[in-house]
């Protein structure tokens, strides 16, 4: 019975099926028992027979029809891949045995970001990279040609100073510039 | 068009009519039908010349300029510019992240897309994650040597090897230093030190040795021969180095200080070591006589000893116990 209503279900209103003559009978003679038997079983709520695929979903981009999404390398590879094809973008020895000020530094990183992509507003191209070596915090990225070079010079120094009196360490910006978010496009999906 | 009609009593009746035809006037040009439509316009554009001005009936449309597209700013590269025999170490002086325009290799980093090349360096952030060491080339790590050797003084004549080091200087003091990628340098494990020393460098006899011993219990390796202190109750390093050395002064300063009983004869307690001849009562003799039954010969009572001193001293292995075994087996005559 259960075959029986899967099939009835599949079975879509618009899809044509050329059949013979004979098959068609037993169609008919199938889908009208299925069809009594869909009536007493719709009052029903179902249970799931089948096991659950628990699917990862995380990190991954829905395919479009014409390939129209562009993707980095970054956004291509996904978080499983990361120490395979992918590195990380928080470098520092809080991980490490007995490393210190782990969560404080999570946080800083956090706030890092988030500022920075704030301030060069739709100019960062890739992920933000945030280094660490002893006392200093080195902030590096890809950042589109938009604005002019002397207001990027100015961005740069305004980072820096903001971000060193917050975080209490000398803070340096190392970018790569880029003419085209188009340059950093690694794939279309 | 009309003047403006501040005060009506100015009005002079001569000009009354003058100023209602103008109205009418007015009104007549507003009308539709008498209305020349703004398109048709004569043209502007050919009043210099000296040809016909041309009547557009239908005004051009605005046209959108197209937009004016970005000027692509031409960016000199470094790299470009760079010989074979520069001084990269003057170029690349620091650490520093990856930067595609001026370091001049052709590199190449990442998984390919399907049927694409390795991604290049040009936008490659994977090429910035990762960390490298551009700065320390070794024409770099060799100048910064020679720079340093002027501070370096030569090694101590008479210590070139390890056994001569350890004769001279057999006491060691040992702190560690931790450095973290953040803003504090403070680490709570740096304020511990470690003092090692070979106890046979402590100049004790054999009583004050064996109360040291005593004294100190796990601290002491049997094998190495060396006694370890550790120190980490002071906040600061060189606070537990002072303690732990008056810690060694009084250990060496106690464990030569003896009182009347520790030089009894029964010293076995004492000396840690188990003989025969201290612990052999009467009653072992006798019962040994009683398994022969007859008086012991000494060989087999001898080897007996022996035995049973090796079991006690070196403790109780494959070898000892049937060394035991073998004695046992000869006293009782199988």
């Amino acid at each position: 019975k259960c075959l029986c209503l899967t099939t009835v279900r599949s079975l879509k209103p618009r899809t044509r099926i050329n059949m013979s003559a004979a098959v068609n009978v037993r169609l008919s003679n199938l889908l009208q028992s299925c069809l009594i038997d869909q009536i007493k079983w719709q009052s029903i709520r179902g249970i799931q027979t089948t096991a659950a695929v628990n699917k990862s979903r995380s990190g991954r981009y829905k395919v479009t029809r014409d390939r129209s999404r562009p993707l980095t390398y970054e956004m291509a590879n996904q978080p499983c891949q990361i120490g395979h094809r992918k590195s990380w973008n928080s470098w520092n020895t809080t991980s490490l045995l007995d490393g210190q000020r782990e969560p404080e530094t999570s946080i800083d990183d956090m706030f890092i970001r988030k500022f920075v992509t704030g301030t060069w507003h739709g100019l960062f191209v890739s992920e933000i990279i945030i280094k660490r070596q002893h006392n200093m915090i080195r902030v590096a990225g890809v950042v589109q040609r938009k604005v002019l070079p002397r207001k990027m010079f100015f961005l740069i120094g305004y980072t820096e100073e903001l971000l060193s009196y917050w975080l209490k360490c000398p803070v340096r910006l190392e970018l790569q510039t880029v003419e085209d978010s188009k340059d950093v496009v690694y794939k279309y999906i | 068009m009309l003047p403006n009609v501040t005060n009506i009593s100015k009005i002079r009746l001569t000009h009354a009519r003058f100023f209602i035809f103008k109205t009418m006037h007015a009104l007549a040009r507003k009308h539709a039908r008498c209305q020349v439509k703004n398109n048709a316009r004569i043209s502007q554009k050919t009043r210099t010349d000296d040809e016909f001005r041309t009547l557009e009936l239908v005004k051009e449309r605005f046209k959108r300029t197209p937009r004016r597209e970005r000027e692509k700013r031409e960016v000199p590269q470094r790299r470009h510019g760079q010989n074979i025999d520069q001084d990269w170490g003057s170029i690349w002086p620091v650490a520093r992240t990856f930067h595609p325009a001026t370091v001049p290799l052709p590199i190449r980093q990442g998984y390919p897309a399907t049927s694409q090349p390795i991604p290049d360096k040009y936008g490659n952030a994977e090429l910035m994650k990762i960390p490298n060491f551009l700065h320390l080339t070794p024409p770099v790590i060799e100048r910064q040597c020679l720079a340093l050797k002027k501070f370096c003084t030569p090694w101590p004549a008479g210590l070139e090897t390890r056994e001569k080091q350890i004769i001279n200087f057999p006491l060691t003091l040992s702190t560690s230093s931790y450095l973290h990628s953040s803003p504090s340098i403070r680490d709570p494990r740096a304020r511990v030190v470690t003092m090692k020393v070979p106890v046979d460098a402590l100049n004790l006899d054999k009583h004050a040795l064996n109360k040291l011993l005593r004294l100190v219990v796990d601290r002491y390796d049997p094998k190495t021969g060396l006694l370890t202190l550790v120190a980490d109750r002071c906040p600061l390093s060189n606070q537990n180095q002072e303690y732990l050395q008056y810690l060694l002064t009084v250990l060496v300063n106690e464990s030569k200080k003896s009182g009347p009983f520790s030089h009894e004869e029964n010293d076995l307690f004492e000396n840690r070591v188990f003989s025969w001849s201290k612990v052999q009562t009467d009653t072992t003799q006798r019962r040994l006589n009683e398994v022969r039954g007859e008086a012991m010969s000494s060989e087999f009572v001898q080897e007996y000893e022996k035995v049973v001193t090796e079991i006690h001293n070196s403790g109780e292995d494959d070898y000892t116990i049937s060394q035991y075994r073998d004695a046992v087996l000869k006293l009782y005559g199988l």
